[in-house]
């Protein structure tokens, strides 16, 4: 207020002069409507700092692994490490060529004695399930027989022991052994009386997952042989077990004679890669100890640093002597390693010799290898022996330039290390050997579940939701709605043991009915695998796209609708040309956004997805979805709990969260330009 | 347009043949009846009647405007006519029948559907599908499965030629109809309603939301329409009534208190109610 609107206003009263004036509650001059304000104002930019801090944070972290797992590398190609892997690498694709062809071997031979087998499997299946049935009664037998030997073995004792036979020990033991006999046979009688129940029971012919069925005919046997056989000290086999044994050996007995050339083939094979092996396992632990030294300079600064310190803080002399004593043993001198690696350089020829022996072998006996076989399995693994022997060569082939040109000072260039880190192949930590920080056994795993998870969750969770939106009444709305929604409010870790109690071996059972056999990956071996992540997964996402895509209907304007009715359009008309267009980018966001919460997801994954850091065997095609896998979001959760901070492993870790991040931008920044791109119609 | 078109199009050819089974109402008057209302009473909520005792014929080739103040049932009678109150669960006529083309259009044999087909509606508020300006008027043949690009071209073509929005959109057919301006979306939704060729075209206030200028040139598109189609409208504007319509129907609070011809009611009304209401002194 200027002096003069002062002077003016001398004269009026206070009520006059406080009328423009703010009035009732001040902060600092403020009112409470600016207090208010502020406050929201700041609670706002509090967020956005907090995420700009952590932004901050996950990169500094993430970008300080590169040149920690750069230096990584370049002690693996230093010790000598990398060339015996490429040795190893070739012996790996030899392992496979050998492990199909004898899968398929076996399931030659076995293929004749298949039903013998499932009657000598069904038969240990039901004796184990009645045992845990009739645990208590055949405990007590188990007791009491332990007893009775026990005692007998105290009575034989006493009357071996020199002197004089103590009459009053002897009768008594005697008298407590026809006792316990009395009392096992009461014992025994009760246990053939429960077996004999139970065996009436479904619950004892639970054959398991992976069981195959027997006939009656041999069911009743398979009971004969159980009653047999149902108490603790049963020493022999029912006879007829005897017989199915028998008849099973000999089975395999004949195809095994049919197929000695098969069998012959494949112990060719695993001979063959011997010298191989032989000469990888010395490298090995020649470039292991070359590592050890190259490690031992990294860390022999801090070392001699603690010595140091020690003997500064200490007052003993003797103590402090020792110490400046063991400071001065510490070597730091860069290990020659021209001389570590001549061992690996002088081998180059060895091995050369070897592999060409090796891969003429390899050639031949894969040519020797049957070409059809009997069985299913057989067909399979035949075929993939095939697969892996063409990657074999093809191994062979590429390593044999890296392999002649290696050099173990042979500089690494800056992209290595995020060459190593993104296409990877392994996720190896806590190795004695090397760690390798490699994505795709993580991104693959993620992927595939977060693939099947959107799959099956969006034709569910959009349909549901224009139902409920669109074409159901008022009840069937109030009903289905908050059920939809109630999925959301389960703790992912609650669905998590659900699928690994029961959703994952009902999935398993499920697998193995008959009529379900085309969908890929069935039977199912496991219970914890991609797909049965996928399918949780999914489940969690219905929520998410159900919610957001029912919002997306429910803002079409109501008009649409009506101008489309009248022009004669029918319901489901109007439904799928109007108003599901209408609500497209709603829809395509809702989509995107369940994609979010899935590929973020981590503990229904960490649970239930099999933990196996590999990347799942292609060569199965779709069937790939019955194998277990880890993922970015478990391997996180899972690891950095146990990791030492500022390790490699840990930044390698941070990375893998970056990477998540990066994906799920990526995802927004793709819906946002769908959108535009829809809005524009 | 020939039959091959589609089975349930009813072309020109087909008018002849349905002339035969004119309902009773046409009575006295010389222009043939295409709606008959007789006797209606409708509510939104069991027991309470919203159209009172509603009798009235609309003829073919005409314009009938339905005039009076908020309220008064105008509306709802327009949607009695195609159905549209079936939307609401609990509505329903509880007296009388409406007969278009001689068929009792409540009976339980008729489909709304198909009765939407031959009676199209205009909305208050334009409302273009959120598609290009050819969808938003191949919309309703492509709902009767017509799929051919030859038919589809010509009849978006003829349509929006006949509301008079070709030479202004012909340039960008593909471009979204909500591009458009105000009056230019009636227009379209105009031109979306007559691609099917209905036989009657229901208009609920189509020009309240529209500025002079494009009032004026609905106006003159619905004169050039009522040659081909029978126009029944609702207006707030007793202008616009004066000028675009061959009958004018006064309503209030539900009942219908006069129809005659325009000229008729605007200049001498029989009812004293009718002429409160034209000059000006309620409503």
């Amino acid at each position: 207020m200027s002096d003069s609107n002062a002077d003016t206003q001398k004269g009026s009263s206070d009520f006059e002069k406080r009328i423009f004036q703010r009035k009732g509650f001040t902060f600092f001059g403020l009112g409470l409507q600016d207090v208010i304000r502020y406050f929201f104002g700041g609670n706002a930019s509090l967020a956005i700092i907090i995420l700009i801090l952590i932004c901050f944070f996950l990169a500094k972290e993430a970008a300080m692994f590169f040149p920690d797992h750069h230096r990584g590398l370049k002690a693996y190609r230093s010790a000598g490490q990398e060339f015996v892997d490429y040795i190893g690498q070739e012996i790996e694709q030899h392992t496979r060529i050998y492990s199909s062809a004898n899968i398929a071997y076996f399931a030659e031979v076995n293929r004749t004695s298949l039903e013998e087998d499932a009657i000598l499997r069904a038969q240990r299946a039901v004796l184990a399930n009645v045992e845990s049935l009739t645990a208590r009664s055949w405990k007590e037998l188990e007791r009491g027989l332990d007893n009775l030997e026990d005692a007998q073995e105290d009575l034989d004792d006493l009357k071996e022991s020199e002197g004089a036979l103590d009459a009053s020990a002897l009768s008594k033991l005697t008298k407590d052994i026809a006792q316990l006999e009395a009392k096992i046979v009461t014992v025994r009688a009760k246990l053939k009386k429960e077996v004999t129940v139970v065996l009436g029971s479904e619950k004892a012919w639970d054959l398991g997952g992976g069981g195959i069925g027997i006939s009656s005919g041999a069911r009743a046997k398979v009971l004969d042989a159980v009653l047999f056989e149902a108490f603790p000290d049963s020493k022999e086999d029912h006879p007829f077990i005897v017989e199915t044994k028998a008849a099973s050996r000999a089975k395999k007995g004949l195809e095994a004679e049919k197929l000695a050339g098969f069998k012959d083939t494949l112990k060719a094979l695993q001979s063959a890669v011997r010298p191989m092996k032989d000469l990888h396992s010395d490298l090995k632990k020649i470039a292991l100890e070359s590592r050890k030294e190259i490690n031992s300079l990294e860390t022999a600064p801090a070392r001699r640093d603690a010595w140091l310190a020690g003997a500064e803080s200490t007052d003993d002399p003797a103590e402090k002597a020792r110490m400046l004593a063991r400071a001065g043993e510490v070597v730091i001198a860069a290990p020659d390693l021209s001389a570590l690696n001549a061992p690996i350089y002088s081998s180059v020829d060895e091995h050369r010799t070897l592999l060409a022996t090796l891969q003429a072998e390899v050639e031949r006996l894969h040519k020797d290898l049957p070409d059809g076989a009997e069985t299913e399995s057989g067909r399979k693994n035949l075929k993939k022996a095939d697969h892996y022997y063409g990657e074999f060569v093809t191994t062979v082939r590429e390593n044999r330039d890296k392999i002649q040109g290696w050099r173990h000072d042979k500089s690494l260039g800056l992209m290595a290390s995020v060459g190593a880190f993104l296409m990877g192949k392994d996720w190896v930590t806590n190795s004695s050997w090397h760690d390798f920080y490699g994505l795709l056994p993580l991104f693959t795993g993620s992927f595939l579940i977060s693939i099947i998870a959107l799959v099956v969750a969006v034709p569910f969770a959009v349909s549901a939701a224009v139902y409920v939106n669109q074409l159901a009444n008022r009840r069937e709305q109030t009903f289905i709605k908050p059920a939809i929604e109630f999925i959301g409010a389960i703790p992912s870790v609650v669905l998590g043991f659900f699928g690994i109690l029961v959703f994952g071996e009902t999935l398993r059972m499920v697998s193995q009915l008959e009529y379900l056999q085309w969908i890929p990956g069935f039977p199912m071996a496991e219970r914890l695998t991609i797909l049965n992540a996928g399918l949780l997964l999914a489940f969690m996402a219905v929520p998410t796209i159900f919610t957001l895509t029912e919002d997306a209907l429910n803002n079409v304007p109501r008009a649409l609708a009506e101008n489309s009715l009248a022009m004669g359009a029918t319901k489901l008309q109007t439904v799928f040309r109007v108003i599901v267009p209408t609500a497209i980018s709603g829809i395509i966001a809702a989509v995107l956004l369940g994609f979010g919460r899935i590929i973020g997801e981590t503990m229904v994954v960490l649970l239930v997805a099999g933990n196996k850091i590999k990347i799942p065997d292609f060569t199965e095609g779709l069937g790939v979805i019955a194998q277990p896998a880890h993922t970015m979001t478990g391997i996180i959760a899972q690891e950095l709990g146990e990791v030492d901070n500022g390790s490699l492993h840990w930044r390698a870790l941070f990375m893998v969260g970056v990477i998540l991040f990066v994906i799920s931008l990526g995802v927004n920044f793709t819906a946002q330009q769908i959108l535009k791109k829809l809005q524009k119609i | 347009m020939k039959t091959t078109m589609s089975k349930n199009r009813i072309t020109n050819t087909d008018i002849p043949e349905e002339n035969r089974v004119i309902s009773s109402h046409a009575g006295g008057n010389t222009a043939e009846t295409i709606i008959g209302i007789d006797d209606v009473n409708f509510a939104y909520n069991k027991g309470t009647d919203v159209l009172k005792d509603v009798s009235l014929d609309i003829n073919r080739g005409e314009v009938t405007a339905f005039i009076g103040p908020s309220g008064c049932g105008k509306s709802t009678l327009l949607r009695c006519l195609n159905r549209m109150n079936d939307l609401i669960l609990t509505a329903s006529i509880t007296k009388g029948s409406i007969n278009i083309l001689g068929t009792d259009i409540y009976d339980p044999k008729v489909d709304p559907i198909e009765l939407r087909k031959h009676v199209g509606m205009v909305f208050q508020k334009y409302n273009p599908f959120p598609k290009s300006i050819y969808e938003n008027v191949a919309f309703g043949l492509r709902i009767q499965g017509i799929k051919k690009a030859s038919i589809l071209d010509e009849v978006v073509e003829r349509s929006l030629t006949y509301a008079g929005l070709w030479d202004e959109v012909k340039d960008r057919l593909h471009s979204s109809g909500l591009g458009l301006s105000g009056g230019q979306q009636q227009r379209l939704c105009i031109a979306r309603t007559i691609a099917v060729e209905p036989k009657i075209i229901l208009m609920d206030e189509p020009c309240s939301a529209l500025d002079p200028l494009s009032t004026a040139i609905i106006e003159d598109l619905i004169t050039r329409l009522k040659n081909e189609f029978t126009i029944v409208i609702v207006t707030h504007n007793m202008q616009q009534a004066t000028r675009v319509s061959d009958r004018t129907a006064y309503f209030y609070l539900g009942e219908l208190i006069e129809v005659g011809p325009t000229t008729t009611i605007f200049n001498n009304p029989t009812e004293k109610r009718t002429e409160d209401y034209i000059s000006g002194r309620f409503g």
